[in-house]
């Protein structure tokens, strides 16, 4: 007996030691071995006839048939290429970009969140489409902000944007208006008001919810609270930085935001919201796409601009879709991009998907960006906007202020100490390699309507 | 003529073995060596395309240990790994043996007692992540309704509790698997043992301190050593019900060389954590096979 668990024993401790390994990363190649993994859940069919294969990462979830809608049009219009989409989870994409750069295990095209685009940009997942895309004659029909962030600091292309977001307030009417509100808050001041006079601590509901999570998406929700200000990430210690936070640290500290907000996605945010939780909620466009159905009529809501200290704020966000390193295909590859963000493709799919185009002339061609009044929010949103990066090293940027701000919402350390000591890790990064001056108070689009 | 048969023979062994060498050549030896490699780079995102990393040496090592947020993570890993050890091998082994009572229903209980074990555990860590939410979750629900604590307690929020909360879900899948194991050491101490000492005149405490824990040295040095490894390497756990936060309060060595590879892109000093990571792991798997060595001599 004795023996056999022994046995047992150093079995197991043999497979928890190269477990051990494998899930360090040092082996570059352990997630690799089935870089297919998780893909097939999603693929479109249709007759390849003798077309190459080239296939397409994305990590869309409720907008992947709009998606392999345009992807199945482009299969019959053509025959030299039969493209399959292929849905990869967000965080296995990243890792599968990564571990790519490595093997060169990549896709034909790639999906990629863009201010993430830098760093993929940067390890060479991408091929430099600059040649195409500037010969293209829609080329000055993109929004300088999301066409930004395909770009390197040299100027030169690796891919295409495909869709944008913004950040805007969504408000409980009905919540409101029982306060005594009859529009959703323009300042800092009013919102504060709304806030204090919404809390019932006695119900759980408190006055705002937002996602202050330690991760891309945490940033992307601060963001426009330090930049309304007046500050921004590469100025974190500037007083106007700090104002912005120590804003929506005394919403804490005052039990008008729930602490919970340093753990919660902006999909948790907004089920607090839509369960009446939270009287307003820092609201991204997508979510446009099922907020009826998951407010499911018990109350009347309103979207407006995030509320301004100085001036109006919000933060970029969309995908890019790039060529990748290494790939057969390229020239068409570049080809499907062009078609996919064409006038008329970005326009069907963006409204499609709850999404808003990257480019000019497709905001006519769909009424709900000019009919729909939340749309129209969106799209004002949009002028305010901001592009993170592009940044080879953004990451590192973004680690840092989620960081010293979760300090700060927690008390953990003073604003100022929190957001001093985040300054300390980003002013040598940025010294060396400057945020673009567009992404400064650029970026933005300006004639969305 | 007899030597040569012997060596014949040995020889025929190595053969069998090849192929189970190959495999562990390619799975883990060259991620090793790979990884080794890298600790003593500098690769990062800046330089990873052009192919630019140095020789550095020893100093993403220095680096690393100067780092107060590394050792902030190193005392994680230690406290998480000894506070789920103590917890689960006392809980796990008082369950072994109520289990090993011929009762009724014992057999159903203990298997509905193992179900936590075999969950995912990303499965588990999410439900980790409701049970101890600030305003909705069951455990501060539970506590107020019992009137324990007059606020809701900000488990998750606050770096202590986090990493309490953290080891508590870690013991929920670790009970079961101590008890499992332990069990089958349980039964295999014959029951004449404990008749004869009964009838010797040994109290149920006296059978315990004498007869179970020496004849049970074995099983449960196995389960320590493979607790502590399994619980040393934690990742899913922490990156799904906490993602290490709040700031790194429930970070471990696992969870931290991801982040610093695969989010950060600085994969040097992901490679150099993994690294420490496996020597601590190694250093214990030696020991342990030293012990099991001298249980044999």
């Amino acid at each position: 007996m004795k023996k056999r668990i022994q046995k047992l024993t150093a079995l197991l401790l043999l497979g928890a030691m190269t477990a051990s390994l494998l899930t360090g990363c040092g082996g570059g190649n352990s997630g690799s071995s089935d870089s297919d993994s998780g893909s097939s859940s999603e693929e479109s069919s249709g007759s390849s006839g003798g077309a190459a294969e080239v296939t397409l990462w994305h990590y869309f979830e409720h907008e992947a048939p709009d998606l392999e809608a345009i992807v199945e049009k482009y299969n019959e219009e053509q025959d030299k290429i039969h493209i399959t989409a292929t849905y990869v989870s967000r965080e296995e994409l990243m890792n599968q970009y990564t571990i790519g750069a490595v093997s060169g295990e990549l896709p034909d095209i790639g999906m990629v969140d863009s201010p993430d685009m830098a760093s993929y940009v940067s390890l060479g997942v991408f091929e430099d489409i600059t040649e195409d895309v500037e010969s293209w004659e829609d080329l000055d029909q993109f929004y300088p902000g999301p066409l930004l962030s395909c770009q390197d600091a040299d100027g030169k292309y690796y891919g295409l944007p495909n869709n944008s977001n913004c950040l805007t307030l969504a408000c409980n009417m009905d919540v409101l208006k029982k306060a005594g509100f009859e529009e959703p808050p323009t300042t800092w001041d009013e919102f504060r008001e709304v806030c204090e006079k919404t809390t019932n601590a006695a119900d759980g509901v408190y006055g705002f919810a937002m996602c202050a999570i330690g991760t891309e998406e945490g940033t992307f929700q601060l963001l426009p609270w330090i930049c309304s200000a007046g500050g921004n990430i590469d100025s974190l210690d500037s007083p106007e930085s700090i104002k912005g936070i120590q804003f929506l640290t005394d919403l804490v500290e005052d039990g008008l935001m729930s602490k919970e907000v340093i753990n919660w996605q902006q999909s948790e945010a907004y089920n607090s919201f839509c369960a009446g939780k939270a009287a307003m909620l820092e609201s991204g466009t997508w979510q446009l796409a099922d907020i009826d159905e998951k407010i499911n009529g018990t109350f009347e809501y309103q979207y407006a601009l995030l509320p301004k200290d100085e001036e109006y704020s919000s933060t970029i966000g969309g995908e890019n879709f790039g060529v990748c390193t290494g790939t057969e295909y390229r020239d068409e590859c570049v080809d499907f991009l062009k078609y996919l963000m064409s006038a008329q493709n970005n326009a069907d799919f963006t409204a499609a998907a709850a999404k808003l185009p990257v480019r000019k002339d497709a905001v006519s061609l769909n009424e709900l960006f000019t009919t729909d009044e939340r749309y129209a929010v969106f799209n004002e949103g949009m002028n305010y906007a901001r592009a993170r990066g592009p940044h080879a090293q953004w990451p590192t940027l973004s680690e840092a202020f989620y960081t010293a701000v979760q300090q700060s919402l927690l008390g953990e350390k003073s604003v100022e100490d929190a957001m001093k000591a985040a300054a300390a890790t980003i002013d040598p990064i940025v010294a060396e390699d400057p945020l673009p001056e567009a992404s400064i108070g650029g970026g933005v689009a300006d004639d969305v309507n | 003529m007899k030597l040569s048969m012997a060596a014949k023979k040995s020889k025929e062994a190595y053969v069998f073995i090849l192929p189970g060498f190959i495999y562990l050549l390619i799975v883990c030896g060259y991620p090793l060596l790979y990884n080794i490699d890298l600790s003593f780079k500098n690769l990062n995102v800046k330089n990873f395309a052009s192919g630019e990393a140095v020789f550095v040496g020893l100093e993403n090592y220095k680096t690393l240990l100067a780092d107060p947020t590394f050792r902030l993570v190193f005392k994680n890993t230690l406290v998480f790994t000894f506070a789920c050890l103590l917890i689960q091998f006392t809980i796990g082994f008082l369950f072994a043996m109520f289990f090993s009572k011929k009762f009724t229903l014992a057999g159903p209980i203990r298997g509905l007692v193992l179900v936590g074990y075999m969950m995912p555990m990303s499965v588990t860590a999410l439900l980790g992540k409701n049970v101890f939410q600030l305003d909705s979750g069951v455990i501060n629900d539970l506590l107020m309704k019992l009137h324990l604590v007059s606020a809701p307690v900000d488990w998750l929020v606050n770096g202590g509790t986090a990493l309490a909360a953290v080891i508590a879900v870690n013991c929920w899948v670790g009970i079961p698997f101590n008890m499992l194991l332990l069990t089958s050491g349980l039964t295999g101490i014959s029951d004449d043992v404990y008749e004869s000492a009964s009838i010797d005149g040994a109290t149920s405490f006296q059978r315990f301190l004498y007869i179970t824990l020496p004849l049970m040295k074995s099983a449960m040095l196995s389960v320590l050593m493979l607790g502590f490894i399994y619980t040393f390497k934690a990742f899913d756990l922490m990156f799904i019900m906490t993602a290490g936060g709040p700031f790194n309060s429930t970070d471990v060595l696992g969870t931290y060389a991801y982040s610093r590879a695969f989010t950060q892109y600085e994969f040097s000093q992901g490679s150099t954590i993994a690294m420490i990571l496996f020597i601590c792991l190694f250093c214990v798997g030696l020991f342990y096979l030293k012990l099991l060595g001298k249980e044999d001599d």
